[in-house]
């Protein structure tokens, strides 16, 4: 291979993450001296590797997936998420054709969206952690039930800020819950309070005295500036003055603890009332103001008591202190506690700015919170966080789609639009760059692709696909022309994805592959089944000759038990069997004809006689049967007792045989492997016949 | 009813279908999962046991399939437990099991090609295991005698293709049934050779609404009624005693067929399994077609009995491929796409 295929032959070196390794399982025998790569379906390759003796398709998945939800899991999203989003489709659909308008925004659709949002959010939680022992451990600090997630975490955030009026009032305290339940997954790139309680909790059992610890302290006023009140009233209960044995010496010591302990349990919080939570909740703000001035002066008034003079542990006196300092509001304090940019900016809603409401003015505070904490690398959370606070749409769903795929997007966007008719304008409008389409069909269409192109999630493809107006039923045709008529389950599926949305066409069109498929690979009966099913006359037609081929050589007594479920399949003659509909009645003739065989019945030689000229009259009857079924008929035509067939009757056959006799002149005529003496036999008793008959009448 | 309880098991692959291992002791339970990962194309058969208090699913033993299985039953045979497996590939797979743990003891198999030339649609074992019955789209059904350390396979039939068979059931140690295109069934009986004894066909397309028989069952107490379910989650029953009118218990395509006004739809998708609820003690006197228990691709799990409304057990939000009743103790499993659900006490 010549060198210089890439510049000037120097190789051009790898830059950004380091490369992944795929090992490939071929068995090959080296050398390789030919290999082809091309993409399959989905993020997998196609490798094709030549040796010289032999060659074999390998086939790669590149995983460049959210390593944080493995890929079961995500189906698992995948296929939970479908319901909610359909509900809400239809409920947007049949609202806005009450309204009359295009966009179903008024003032309770929220409450639609947000329980669609409580849906969407409780699949997204992480496996569930080992349930706590029964008997609880006092030196357990941190607990939780399930493995938090990024995913949830996203669209939980997205959810307070953008659906649930509800809460709007009470904001900053569902970002302190907020905190609580995600500050572990910002861990990952740098400190946080919940990553340092959990260290500390590991070394807790080799600690002695708890208080002599500086850890100790620096953890309590963390979990304060952030809101923790139960982990640090249970922090403080570990304080080496609660021990018996030192409760005498220590009294006064204690006392502060104890005061200090109680005065954060009682701090008011503007929230609803909720389990497992300290603190004195309010839901009017009035209220919450009375008593958040009444509860700042008690701590002021602690601050300044001379107990902590008369107190001789210094390091206890100095703690408690600070976290007074804290509650107090103290900037510098809170700076100090807390770790990174989110865990300051709740400090101040706690602390600083307590009777915040709503969105105004967060802002400018997060970006002050950013400049005090800087940050080498931003997590993501962070990203989306900052784009929300800025109340910039476009740089939400841009965050979204960068750090949390299609998947997020195609669903947070019903989230964005909840509560705000803006965001419904931008999302919804028409754009020309886009080719006509709006943002959210984009999004939408990308998250179908991504379901189109794996065997377990096409099958939810078309509910997405089906909810854009401009695109979507052209590549849901395309998807479901795609999918292979081989696999029953996979054809079934696809029929009924065609019939959900009276795409009758293309289900028509498919029941015509799989009967030619089918009809190809010797599954007769089948191939008949489809393209009955499709309602393809001509089809049927064509493959009714071929089948006529082999029914003239084997539709003897003995194969009939073959033929008998074929037959059963056609039907009866309400359904479009094209000419196989012959198959049919010459079953009917052959089995009058065998009931006749036997006995002397003129009664049921009748009976044949009707079946043979139903046939012979029928356009559909293949002119080569002609022959045959006339010499299968001539004991009817030489019936001993008298003439079965009418002058008429026995006119229209020897018409017939009239015909043959032209037909063979005619190129492509197939002699019947009949005896030779075949054809005279019958003209002999037809002739008999219409004499015996023109006698009786 | 009595209440129940529903235990979910995520799977880390697909789980194409669930069987109980016939119950060896009172206290094991085990159950047999066919497992397909599509990510590696790998895919096995395994034992897992269920381990109560807390409810959990035990991988126990797995044993890799050359191929995605098509068809899974089980059965006891010398009172060993004895698995057969139908591959995707064509070939068919006897599993024994030990008597003791459930682990596999040995494997007999014929490879792809002696029996069909597809992939075989379906197998069935007779209780005490052995005689299989296999059956295919390429219109062949064959006989496999299962012997402790051989096999012995006969072909029935080969109807070359004119007609393809999709489910089989046996009915008694001689008799059994198979279904296939425009919900026909056939009946056979190995003694009188040479095709099926014989065939049923409704009269129920004057609509354009035909499909596919998936399974179906037969009831040890009621040999001469075949049920069966198929495509537009059509469940029907064909008594040999009356027999060109179909007993239809659900469907949304055959719902208008004559003498069946009040038919209830409890999914108008493929109904992919199909077996008598024998948990439910019934009037066996009564007339009336057992109650039954079906999955659908719809991901719907529910009980059908003539004439009453069906009963959903279970509604998800994706297909339900298979399900398995425990005959001896009252519970269901079915498998989910990824999750297998156990319902206690139903």
């Amino acid at each position: 291979m010549p060198s210089d295929t890439v510049g000037n032959g120097a190789l051009v070196p790898l830059t950004g993450d380091p490369p992944a390794v795929y090992p490939l399982h071929h068995g090959l025998a080296p050398p390789i001296c030919r290999l082809s790569i091309s993409w399959s379906r989905g993020n997998t390759l196609h490798l094709s590797l030549f040796s010289s003796t032999a060659a074999k398709v390998v086939e790669v998945k590149l995983t460049s997936e959210d390593q944080e939800i493995p890929d079961a899991h995500w189906r698992r999203i995948a296929y939970g998420s479908v319901a909610p989003f359909a509900l809400l489709q239809s409920r947007r659909s049949s609202l806005s054709a009450l309204l009359k308008t295009p966009s179903p925004y008024h003032s309770d659709w929220w409450e639609n969206v947000l329980q669609y949002s409580k849906e969407i959010g409780s699949l997204l939680g992480g496996s569930k952690l080992p349930p706590s022992p029964i008997i609880e451990d006092s030196k357990t600090i941190v607990k939780r039930d399930e493995e938090p997630t990024s995913l949830k975490a996203a669209w939980e955030l997205i959810e307070i800020f953008y659906v649930d009026k509800q809460s709007q009032s009470w904001l900053p305290e569902r970002l302190v819950d907020w905190l609580t339940d995600y500050d572990s997954l910002f861990t990952s790139t740098h400190e946080t309070i919940h990553g340092k309680l959990v260290d500390f909790q590991k070394e807790l059992v080799n600690i002695q005295v708890i208080e002599d610890d500086s850890r100790y302290w620096e953890l309590l006023s963390s979990a304060l500036s952030v809101g923790w009140l139960d982990i640090v009233v249970k922090m403080l209960r570990l304080h080496g003055s609660y021990q018996l044995d030192q409760l005498s010496k220590r009294e006064l010591e204690n006392g502060l603890v104890e005061t200090v302990a109680t005065v954060i349990s009682k701090m008011p919080r503007l929230r609803p009332e909720s389990v497992g939570k300290l603190g004195e909740f309010y839901k009017s703000k009035a209220d919450f103001i009375k008593c958040w001035e009444k509860w700042r002066s008690q701590i002021t008034k602690l601050d300044c008591s001379p107990f902590w003079i008369q107190c001789d542990n210094q390091q206890t006196v100095d703690g408690l202190r600070n976290l007074l300092q804290i509650m107090l509001g103290n900037t510098d304090s809170l700076c100090m506690a807390t770790c990174f940019w989110i865990e300051l900016y709740i400090s101040h809603f706690l602390y600083i700015r307590p009777f915040t409401m709503g969105i105004e003015s967060m802002s400018n505070l997060a970006q002050k919170c950013i400049q005090l904490k800087p940050q080498s690398n931003t997590h993501r959370l962070a990203g989306l966080m900052v784009g929300i606070l800025e109340e910039n749409t476009e740089v939400v769903l841009a965050e979204c789609s960068r750090e949390f795929g299609p998947w997020l997007v195609a669903h947070a966007i019903e989230l964005l639009t909840a509560g705000s008719e803006q965001a419904e304008v931008l999302l919804h409008e028409e754009r020309y760059n886009l080719g006509g389409i709006s943002i959210v069909e984009l999004h939408r269409l990308v998250y179908a692709q991504i379901l189109s192109s794996h065997a377990l999630t096409w099958q939810i493809a078309p509910i997405y696909l089906s909810s854009c107006v401009k695109q979507g039923m052209g590549l849901l045709e395309n998807l479901l022309y795609r999918q292979s008529v081989q696999h029953n389950n996979v054809l079934l599926k696809n029929i009924e994805i065609c019939r959900l949305y009276e795409l009758d066409g293309i289900s028509s069109n498919i029941m015509k592959i799989a009967g030619v498929y089918h009809w190809k690979h010797g599954h007769k009966g089948a191939g008949v089944f489809w393209l009955q099913q499709a309602q393809d006359s001509s089809c049927l037609d064509r493959i009714a000759q071929q089948l006529f081929d082999s029914v003239g050589k084997s539709i003897s007594d003995e194969s009939f038990k073959q033929w008998e479920g074929m037959i059963e399949l056609l039907g009866s003659e309400s359904k479009p069997a094209g000419g196989l509909e012959f198959l049919h009645k010459y079953r009917d003739f052959k089995k009058s004809l065998q009931k006749v065989s036997g006995g002397k019945s003129t009664e049921l030689a009748r009976q044949a006689v009707g079946s043979l000229m139903l046939l012979m009259k029928n356009p559909s009857t293949p002119q080569r049967f002609w022959l045959p079924l006339l010499y299968d008929s001539l004991k009817l035509l030489n019936w001993k007792d008298c003439p079965i067939l009418g002058v008429s009757e026995t006119n229209l056959l020897l018409n017939k045989l009239q015909d043959l006799s032209l037909a063979k002149l005619r190129p492509y005529y197939t002699e019947p492997s009949l005896p030779p003496d075949a054809l005279s036999s019958i003209r002999l008793a037809l002739a008999t016949n219409l004499g015996r008959a023109i006698l009786d009448e | 009813m009595a209440a129940t309880a529903i235990h979910k098991f995520p799977q880390y692959q697909y789980v194409d279908a669930v069987r109980w291992l016939p119950q060896l002791s009172p206290l094991d339970r085990f159950a047999v999962l066919a497992l397909f990962d599509f990510d590696s194309d790998a895919s096995s058969i395994q034992i897992h046991s269920l381990a109560s208090n807390p409810f959990s699913l035990q991988p126990q033993f797995s044993w890799s399939s050359p191929s995605r299985i098509s068809s899974l039953k089980t059965s006891l045979f010398l009172q060993k437990p004895l698995i057969v497996a139908s591959t995707a590939a064509g070939s068919l797979h006897f599993l024994f099991a030990d008597s003791s743990d459930a682990s596999f003891d040995s494997e007999v198999s014929l490879p792809e090609g002696t029996l069909h030339s597809v992939p075989a649609s379906s197998v069935d074992l007779m209780d005490g295991g052995v005689e299989c019955v296999t059956v295919g789209e390429d219109g062949k059904v064959n006989l496999v005698g299962v012997g402790e350390s051989n096999l012995s396979c006969r072909r029935l039939f080969d109807s070359g293709g004119l007609v393809s068979y999709t489910a089989a059931r046996w009915a008694s140690s001689v008799e059994f049934a198979t279904g296939g295109y425009g919900f026909s069934l056939q009946w056979w009986d190995q003694r009188k050779p040479g095709g099926p004894v014989s065939n049923f066909k409704g009269n129920w397309d004057k609509k354009l609404s035909s499909g596919i028989v998936h399974s179906i069952d037969i009831h040890p107490s009621r040999k001469h009624t075949c049920l069966a379910g198929g495509s537009l989650g059509t469940v029907f029953a064909w008594d040999l005693r009356w027999q060109q009118q179909p007993i239809i218990l659900s469907g949304a395509g055959a719902g208008t067929g004559a003498g069946n006004t009040m038919v209830h739809s409890v999914s108008e998708s493929e109904v992919w399994e199909v077996q008598y609820d024998r948990c439910i003690k019934s009037n066996t006197s009564s007339t009336r077609i057992l109650p039954s228990m079906i999955c659908s691709e719809d991901g719907i799990l529910a009980v059908i009995e003539q004439g009453e409304e069906p009963v959903e057990l279970l509604a998800e939000a994706c297909a339900i491929n298979s399900f398995d009743i425990d005959r001896h103790n009252p519970s269901i499993k079915c498998a989910c796409f990824f999750v297998v659900t156990l319902i206690l006490g139903c």
